[in-house]
């Protein structure tokens, strides 16, 4: 078939040079069998058993180092080799999606605790059981509550690739100037108290996760026993929302929450933009700013010039009850593969190898190994440090496991919440009307599921 | 000039070669040579490109789309026909459905109008050739070059933001504005409707290459009946180039209706779903919610929009499309 | 009289020069951002010039990822680019003459298929198609990038294409034809000259697009080392941790450099074509 193509199209070609009375001539002719040659050999070096591939998500840094832990891997197994694929992270998902509708995702993906549970309910990972029980991967250092953050249902399909947790950045050296100090595990009332006393003193407001309140909503939620998400509909009553979106109305009404209209000036979601350091004046600037403990590094990195950024954990209505340790991204094979056993051993190597660790040096996060953590901590420098103690003392003590990974809806839902939140803040809605509207809303989608 | 006939002998020597081997008399050569030189065959074989291509590339995928749109389909599981739930959905439960309907038809029948006007103007300004004008061209066919960069995105937030540039020329102008453009549901889709004209390049190149076919003759018969620039623009250019306006005017409006950039890379809809474009709609249902059959269905029921409103298009056509040739 | 015209010139190129300089004010931001230290990128976005012009966006860009420098990912477009384009202009010219100089069965037909096939969003094609380049083994090849563009299948194209043609007197092809040149022959001597400028447009076009499509890219190719700019250019950003805007600024400002230069150099043709010796009455 494929031959057949070419000659085709060179015939057609042919023609369109020919007809020229003999005179006009196509440098494309030319270029056409060069394409074809090239590309073949790529597909006849795919067959080759020996070639797996990962991929992922992530920067520059990311990439380098991950590609040469990739490699020390093939070097100490002759015959291997591995490529790695990257993406953005929106191209990444979009490209995993459409492999995986054409069977043929990657030997070694990384994974995100909003897809996992989809990815598992439709077969496209591997169960990781076998593997662990053969010793083949060594999970013995990895504790309980990190490994349930990669099972789905009784199997183990994703290993962390980095621990992290929520966790609240905040402008230190705008509060130290005022005197004002944060305590961890602040309350609801507490951190309401502190807004207040911030704008009072600075003039700086607060924003509280607009356009992304997913995360945080779970969060909450679980101060009150809360679930979000049960079979087919949502969990609580619509009245259990109400406080989640009170806070958003005691903001507005009383100043201190940011103005919804500065979010359409930037990139939401992006750490360069976030009103915590980016803006031009304390009325369209937040002190705080909702995010995880592996952030710290890049909002410290975006902050501007003589800002020192504090960390502590999100308020809750009962901070110890919402707490929980969660991945910042796993590891998990591909269904598709060829060769799982030696996918297995790449992922242990990666998770379990002081060689490649040294290599990646915990940029995905602390690592799940707990021999491995030890053995990097003191290589690192003085941000990460503050993440490790702030996953060990502040975290750790004070956790419970987290929720069962988000089933197929919940996206949507998340971006109907989304949507009441603008509304609510535009003053479209009270506290009441936004949370019968997320609550019926969210359960219609679910019923569909 | 000699149009000579030489040239397309090797041409039916291939043909001749194939079919019938190296000997043939010449009666049968010459009858060969008129059936591929008959008007039906010839329009047959240049056409056949694309005939392949569009069997080939296109058909396939189209058709397996209008499947989905008939399935529930998440991408990671097979589609499962499920009748035409999702265009029953679309139309009796769907309400950003049809603010993205409104919104898309203000954005496409707003920008393209302004994108053409600016684009005839501003090639009729840059016709001239001189030294300088090919720099001037490539400042104005610029912004289309970075069409949907990050950068245009950045920056097109800081220009429209409340400290930014429009409001700092406002306040120079004397107006006390801090006016919060993206943040407003009414002007938040003017921003994307300026990024829209701002990159009219594209139909500008298109202008300036058919300007060129016009006759300078036409000009100088006009000019010695003592036609001035202005009774030359609408006595001779606009009517010669009413096809190629046609033609901007029916790529242009495929286009707004398809426009996708500007709101996926600056205001994703916000605020309230004011900028929300149809096709960021259909990406978000097909990508993000994994309702791809649903996403399909949108698509295919803006194909049947655009498809009318260009057959409505082409119904106009004989009323102001000059087509006598030159 | 001579003074007033040199004043209405003057008043031309000051209007045309300003007018001019906001349309390119972006690109002057993107530049100058590019020699901001990354960090101040965004504190600074108000300000146009640089405090202190910087050099290292360039060098960590041009680096590239995992052993691939930028020099590859520009190759890799070139490549593309100028393979593709050669085959949508030409077989694009080709089909265009059919459909609009010659009356055959099935003309209509193709004219519609032509329109319809552009009014369906690229997104939603994104899988039906990658699933039939899978059938065909193209997947993770730059097949699909290339070779369906020698089929014509930009509509667009053929659609500019036949518009000019229309445009070009039918007298000139009957004169040909009673010369006893066939309808090959005038396609390559009389049509091919007479359209250069709408086939320059649509190689400035076409090599504009290839050059910016990146969904095809993300989709078919899997080797890092094969990436062309546009999917490049992306990776410099990760919204959950940090983004290098410096680099990519840097990079993106190289990366239109290519589109430009074609621009500028095939511009005055489209305006001084060719068609000026066969065209006059």
């Amino acid at each position: 078939m494929k031959k057949r193509m070419a000659l085709l199209m060179t015939g057609v070609l042919a023609v369109a040079s020919l007809a020229g009375c003999g005179g006009s001539k196509t440098s494309a002719t030319t270029a056409a069998p060069e394409t074809t040659k090239e590309t073949q050999t790529t597909a006849a070096a795919k067959q080759d058993g020996g070639k797996l591939t990962m991929s992922w998500w992530g920067n520059q840094v990311r990439n380098e180092r991950t590609q040469a832990a990739l490699d020390l891997y093939a070097e100490k197994n002759p015959g291997i080799t591995i490529e790695g694929q990257f993406s953005e992270w929106s191209d990444y998902w979009n490209k995993l999606a459409t492999s995986a509708a054409g069977q043929s995702i990657p030997d070694i993906v990384q994974m995100d605790y909003m897809y996992i549970d989809q990815y598992v309910k439709n077969d496209l990972l591997v169960d990781l059981k076998p593997y662990i029980d053969d010793k083949t991967l060594d999970v013995s250092n990895i504790t309980e509550n990190t490994m349930a953050t990669g099972t789905v249902e009784g199997g183990v399909y994703a290993i962390c690739a980095g621990i992290n947790s929520p966790a609240m950045m905040y402008n230190k050296t705008l509060l130290d100037q005022n005197g004002i100090t944060v305590k961890d595990y602040l309350t609801i009332d507490e951190f309401e108290e502190l807004c207040r006393q911030i704008y009072k003193k600075t003039g700086y407001k607060t924003s509280i996760v607009y356009g992304t309140a997913q995360t945080y909503l779970d969060y909450f939620m679980r101060a009150y026993d809360v679930v979000l998400f049960g079979d087919k509909k949502m969990g609580g009553t619509k009245e259990s929302y109400i406080p989640f979106f009170e806070m958003y109305t005691r903001g507005l009404k009383e100043g201190w929450l940011i103005d919804p209209g500065v979010f359409a000036e930037i990139s939401v979601g992006s750490v360069e933009q976030d009103p915590m350091v980016y803006g031009s004046s304390p009325d369209t600037m937040s002190w705080c700013a909702f995010a995880n403990s592996n952030q710290l590094t890049a909002i410290q990195k975006a902050a501007p010039e003589g800002v020192t950024v504090g960390m502590t954990t999100w308020p809750s209505p009962d901070p110890k009850k919402s707490g929980y340790l969660k991945s910042s991204q796993f590891f998990s094979i591909g269904a598709h593969t060829k060769n799982a056993e030696e996918a297995v051993k790449v992922l242990n190597f990666l998770v379990n190898s002081s060689d490649a660790n040294n290599i990646l040096l915990g940029e995905r996060g602390v690592p799940a190994s707990s021999k491995i953590a030890e053995e990097l901590s003191p290589k690192m420098d003085p941000i990460n440090q503050e993440i490790i103690r702030y996953i060990n003392e502040v975290i750790t003590p004070n956790s419970s496991p987290i929720n069962p990974p988000q089933p197929d809806g919940a996206s949507e839902v998340f971006n109907l919440l989304n949507q009441v939140q603008e509304q609510l803040c535009y003053g479209a809605y009270d506290a009441a009307t936004a949370a019968e509207e997320f609550y019926n809303g969210a359960n219609k989608i679910m019923s569909q599921k | 000039m000699n149009w000579g006939r030489v040239g397309s002998a090797p041409f039916f020597e291939i043909f001749s070669l194939r079919t019938e081997g190296t000997y043939l008399n010449h009666r049968k050569r010459e009858s060969f040579r008129q059936f591929m030189n008959k008007e039906s065959t010839a329009g047959f074989v240049f056409s056949l490109p694309f005939t392949i291509g569009f069997f080939v590339f296109m058909v396939v995928p189209m058709g397996l789309s209008l499947f989905y749109s008939f399935c529930d389909y998440n991408i990671l599981a097979p589609p499962v026909f499920v009748g035409a739930k999702n265009y029953i959905k679309m139309f009796t439960d769907d309400v950003i459905f049809l603010k993205t309907i409104g919104v898309t038809f203000y954005f496409a029948l707003v920008s393209v109008p302004l994108r053409l006007v600016f684009a005839l103007m501003v090639a009729l300004i840059l016709y001239k050739t001189t030294r300088i004008t090919g720099f001037y061209r490539a400042a104005y066919y610029l912004p289309s070059i970075i069409g949907g960069s990050v950068a245009v995105a950045i920056l097109w937030k800081r220009m429209f933001a409340t400290d930014g540039v429009v409001n700092q020329l406002l306040r120079l102008s004397g107006v006390n504005s801090s006016f919060p453009w993206l943040g407003n549901v009414n002007t938040a889709i003017w921003t994307l409707i300026i990024l829209a004209v701002w990159q009219f390049g594209s139909s500008m190149l298109i202008f300036l290459s058919s300007l060129k076919q016009i006759p300078v003759t036409l000009y100088e018969a006009a000019r010695v009946d003592g036609a001035g620039k202005v009774s030359q623009f609408f006595r001779i250019t606009l009517p010669l180039l009413t096809p190629t306006i046609f033609f901007n005017l029916v790529m242009q409006m495929i286009n707004g209706f398809l426009a996708f950039t500007q709101c996926f890379i600056i205001t994703q809809g916000k605020p309230l779903n004011s900028t929300l474009f149809y096709t960021v709609y259909m990406y978000q249902q097909s990508f993000e919610f994994y309702n791809t059959g649903y996403g399909a269905a949108l698509a295919w029921v803006m194909l049947a929009i655009i498809g009318f409103i260009t057959m409505i298009l082409f119904a106009t056509k004989r009323f102001w499309v000059y087509t006598g040739g030159v | 009289m001579k003074t007033k015209k040199r004043m209405g010139d003057i008043v031309y190129h000051i209007l045309v020069c300003g007018f001019g300089l906001i349309m390119v004010y972006p690109l002057i931001w993107m530049i100058m951002s590019s020699f901001k230290e990354t960090s101040t990128i965004f504190t600074t976005a108000g300000q146009l010039i640089p405090k202190k012009f910087v050099l290292t966006n360039y060098a960590t860009g041009w680096r590239g990822f995992a052993k691939t420098g930028f020099v590859v990912f520009f190759r890799n477009s070139f490549f593309i680019a100028v393979v593709a384009t050669l085959g949508t202009v030409f077989s694009s010219a080709f089909v265009a003459y059919g459909l609009a100089r010659c009356k055959f069965f099935g003309r209509k037909f193709l004219f519609v298929a032509m329109l319809l096939s552009m009014m369906l969003p690229a997104q939603v094609l994104m899988i039906p198609q990658y699933l039939w380049f899978q059938k065909l083994g193209w997947v993770g090849s730059y097949r699909p990038l290339i070779i369906p563009y020698y089929f014509a299948i930009q509509g667009f194209f053929i659609y500019l294409m036949i518009n000019f043609i229309d445009g070009i007197p039918r007298e000139l092809d009957e004169a040909a034809k009673i010369d006893g040149c066939s309808y090959y022959s005038i396609f390559a001597r009389i049509m091919l000259p007479l359209i250069t400028p709408a086939m320059i447009t649509a190689s400035i076009f076409s090599f504009m697009w290839r050059w910016d499509d990146f969904l095809s890219a993300l989709l078919y190719v899997n080797e890092s080392a094969k990436y062309p700019v546009s999917l490049a250019l992306k990776l410099f950003s990760d919204p959950g941790s940090s983004s290098d805007y410096g680099a990519m600024f840097a990079m993106a400002t190289l990366s239109i450099l290519p589109a430009v230069i074609i621009f500028i150099c095939l511009q005055k043709y489209l305006v001084e074509g060719i068609s000026t010796s066969g065209l006059k009455g």
